[in-house]
């Protein structure tokens, strides 16, 4: 049984390809997402091994979704759309697959059966995963999506992932490994990033260990284990 | 009595000078009512010419006490002002002085020749000032003008002539002639000026009256197109009114149209035979067969009656497109008159070609981008469409067959537009099977809400201008919200205007409606160009919260 999740902004979409996929049988579908951040959230958390994702969504499309997602989980992608005016073809077929609204369900049992091949070969999804130019946060009830450049830093505790702007901090699904990787953060401690053009001082501690402050005022600590990297960031030794 | 058979007949060797000089070119200086600088040297030169030639003719039995040139001085301020007046006045009595050496009777001559002068200009100067510059013309006032010049020229030598022994004393009997043949003569020169230019400005008047009565009958005609039928209509037109032969109109390749003398053998749809029209076709010029030097040679019969022709090409951008012909038989001259007015008429008819032209391609234009957006909208919605209507069929198809249904009148309606005027009623159908689609898609997404006043249900729009601005509220809106979007579409009335307003609180695309992706500068140039530039659309975008596009329509047409 395949783990699989279906992301659509359409109600009527996610029913019809969760009826067409049961009547083709072994699959298992662990959710459905109406969003980017909804899915997210359940990438990270459930750990699918395919996803059927639709392009055209509300404020974070299909592509912009897969940039946020931990390559490490990075599921098998079927791409879905209605109208093929993304050129879909451009990617590569051997880790992607696209399917034309409305799924008729041979195309669908052709699309199976390259995925089940795909795993069983342990065929790793290949994508050229673009930057991050909005990160989607959460705050009190709306969604926000901050640009990189206006990020201060970011912080992980166990309640999650907080980004911190100059007007104030905001929670999100994406994990560190994703910003410091996909929207040119840098990172400091195991549990911070920061945004190398918001630094404002670096002030060097005993035991290797320093403190970053920030143009909004705000302290940081630098790990031993981080300080090497960030001294080259800015072109020290 | 022989001083007076004497002094008329040195006038009348004057007036047919002066009868010379009104019938030629020069004259035309004075049909104007304002005299341009050139003009007022040519007749300064020309009037002192007559004033020296008065001075001649003058009397040549006795001492030239006083002679002819008052006419010339008198009439030269009536004519062209006080400074015209003067400078003649100068002028001649110099050539007085010239003549006469320096002497009282000299100084006398140099001094009322001035007076003369200044006089028929104040006359003028009068006259003009009161709008009644068609008196300076009237031969009375130019011989009570003269004679009071003469008589001012008389009394001075008698002043004169009281205070020095030596001055010559006037014989009583040359009073009289000399003051009646003065003014006579100035009198009847004047009458022939007034003739001659009364004569030039009735011609003028005649031929303008016929240039813009061909102007105001031929007006549109081509605005229906350049074919054989409205070549036909002009045809005619020019025909009627220059009264010339025939006229014929062709395309440059074949007849249009032919009216009048040869119309037996001239037919429409013809090709283009005669070498001539052929020649005013490649070079792109007018060609004149006169009949006399050149004549002008039928191509289709030897017999033909037509002798002489114009032959005028049809310009759009300097790019030949037809032929405009006017012919006489050849026992009838060519009239200048109608050569002129050939050519004037080509040239408007030129222009209202050029103005059809771009008319038409400007509506091809806005139809073709009609379609493009009629086109665009499709696929994708289509797509989706059929995506929703699949998965609803499992659950209830009789929501399904419903949506179907709405779908097929959708599309009919977005296919059988054309670009004519349709109720709100109709637009409101077409959207709203736009809107149940979209509603079945995004479920509780989408909100809608209507408010119409229903008296403006039968209010007439452009069609497709609705349903393109609710399109963009859902594609460019509502789609991109993350929770629940709502339309709001508004008719109604407000200072004698009729709204239509389609409204999301998405606030998604302000950008893009800046830069005009959307298709709503067609909208707006539609309603401008069915009710006016004071209407179309009007938008205001706030971000993340509202975009509205209002439309605006004139309200009176509801009543229909």
């Amino acid at each position: 049984m395949i783990r699989t999740l279906i992301i659509d902004d359409e109600q009527h979409a996610r029913e019809e390809l969760a009826a067409l996929l049961m009547e083709l049988g072994g699959i298992e579908i662990i959710g459905s997402c109406a969003n980017a951040m909804e899915a997210v959230k359940a990438i990270h958390h459930d750990k699918p091994e395919l996803i059927f994702l639709d392009i055209k969504m509300p404020a974070i499309d299909g592509f912009d979704l897969l940039s946020m997602i931990d390559e490490e989980i990075m599921p098998y992608v079927v791409f879905v759309t209605a109208f093929d005016e993304y050129a879909l073809k451009a990617f590569d077929e051997k880790t992607l697959d696209y399917l034309l609204k409305p799924v008729d369900p041979k195309r669908l049992g052709q699309t199976m059966r390259k995925v089940h091949w795909a795993l069983d070969n342990n065929e790793k999804p290949d994508l050229e995963l673009s930057q991050i130019n909005r990160i989607p946060c959460v705050s009190a009830n709306h969604i926000k999506l901050i640009n990189p450049r206006d990020v201060d830093y970011v912080h992980s505790d166990i309640s999650g992932v907080h980004v911190f702007t100059a007007e104030g901090n905001y929670y999100s699904e994406l994990t560190l490994k994703v910003l410091e990787a996909r929207a040119g953060l840098l990172r400091c401690h195991k549990q911070y990033l920061i945004n190398p053009a918001n630094v404002d001082e670096i002030i060097p501690l005993e035991n290797g260990v320093a403190e970053i402050k920030t143009v909004n005022g705000a302290i940081l600590p630098v790990s031993r284990r981080c300080l090497q990297q960030v001294k080259t960031a800015f072109g020290l030794k | 009595m022989t001083e007076f058979l004497n002094l008329f007949q040195q006038i009348s060797i004057f007036l047919i000078i002066a009868y010379l000089f009104s019938k030629s070119p020069v004259f035309r200086a004075l049909a104007g009512e304002v005299l341009i600088i050139k003009q007022q040297f040519l007749l300064y030169l020309i009037f002192s010419g007559f004033a020296i030639l008065g001075i001649y003719i003058g009397l040549p039995t006795y001492d030239a006490i006083v002679d002819s040139s008052p006419i010339g001085i008198v009439l030269a301020g009536l004519v062209g002002g006080p400074l015209l007046g003067l400078g003649v006045g100068i002028t001649t009595g110099c050539y007085t002085l010239l003549l006469g050496g320096l002497n009282y009777l000299s100084g006398i001559a140099f001094t009322s020749a001035m007076f003369q002068g200044i006089l028929g200009g104040l006359v003028n100067h009068y006259y003009r000032q009161r709008n009644k510059s068609d008196q300076l013309y009237n031969p009375l006032v130019a011989v009570t003008v003269t004679l009071v010049g003469v008589a001012l020229h008389l009394v001075l030598i008698l002043l004169m002539a009281r205070k020095d022994i030596a001055a010559i004393i006037i014989p009583a009997q040359l009073i009289l002639p000399t003051l009646l043949t003065n003014s006579l003569g100035a009198g009847l020169f004047m009458l022939m000026m007034r003739d001659q230019k009364m004569m030039t400005d009735r011609v003028g008047a005649l031929f303008s009256a016929r240039a813009l009565k061909i102007a105001e009958r031929s007006l549109g005609i081509f605005g229906r197109g350049f074919n054989a039928e409205t070549a036909r209509e002009l045809a005619e037109i020019i025909y009627e009114e220059t009264g010339v032969g025939a006229v014929g109109i062709s395309d440059g390749k074949k007849i249009l149209a032919f009216i009048g003398i040869g119309d037996d053998h001239h037919l429409a749809n013809l090709d283009i035979a005669s070498p001539q029209t052929k020649q005013a076709i490649r070079e792109n010029r007018v060609i004149y067969a006169d009949g006399v030097r050149e004549k002008f040679q039928c191509a289709l019969s030897d017999n033909c009656p037509l002798g002489s022709a114009l032959i005028v090409p049809l310009r759009v951008d300097n790019e030949v497109v037809g032929t405009i012909k006017l012919y006489e038989p050849k026992d009838r001259l060519f009239m200048n008159l109608n050569r002129t007015l050939g050519e004037g008429i080509a040239q408007l008819l030129s222009e209202q070609l050029l103005r059809y032209r771009y008319e038409n391609q400007k509506n091809l234009l806005v139809k073709s981008e009609l379609k493009l957006i009629q086109a665009q909208v499709n696929p994708h919605f289509l797509f989706n469409a059929l995506n929703t209507i699949i998965a609803v069929v499992r659950k209830d198809p009789s929501q399904a067959r419903s949506l179907l249904l709405h779908l097929s009148n959708y599309f009919r309606k977005n296919l059988k537009r054309s670009s004519d005027l349709a109720t709100l009623e109709e637009e409101l159908d077409h959207v709203n099977s736009y809107l149940v689609i979209q509603r079945a898609r995004f479920g509780d997404k989408l909100e809608v809400i209507q408010e119409i006043e229903p008296e403006l249900l039968t209010a007439r729009l452009p069609t497709f201008t609705l349903q393109p601005i609710v399109e963009n509220a859902v594609k460019h809106g509502i789609s991109n919200m993350i929770g629940v979007g709502t339309i709001k579409i508004l008719a109604y009335r407000e200072d004698n205007r009729m709204y239509v307003s389609v409204e999301d609180d998405a606030g998604a695309y302000c950008e893009k409606l800046s830069s005009d992706g959307l298709g709503m500068n067609i909208v707006d140039k539609r309603i401008k160009s069915y009710f006016g530039r004071q209407y179309g659309t009007e938008i205001e975008c706030i971000p993340d919260q509202l975009t509205r596009v209002k439309l605006s329509f004139p309200q009176e047409q509801e009543a229909s």
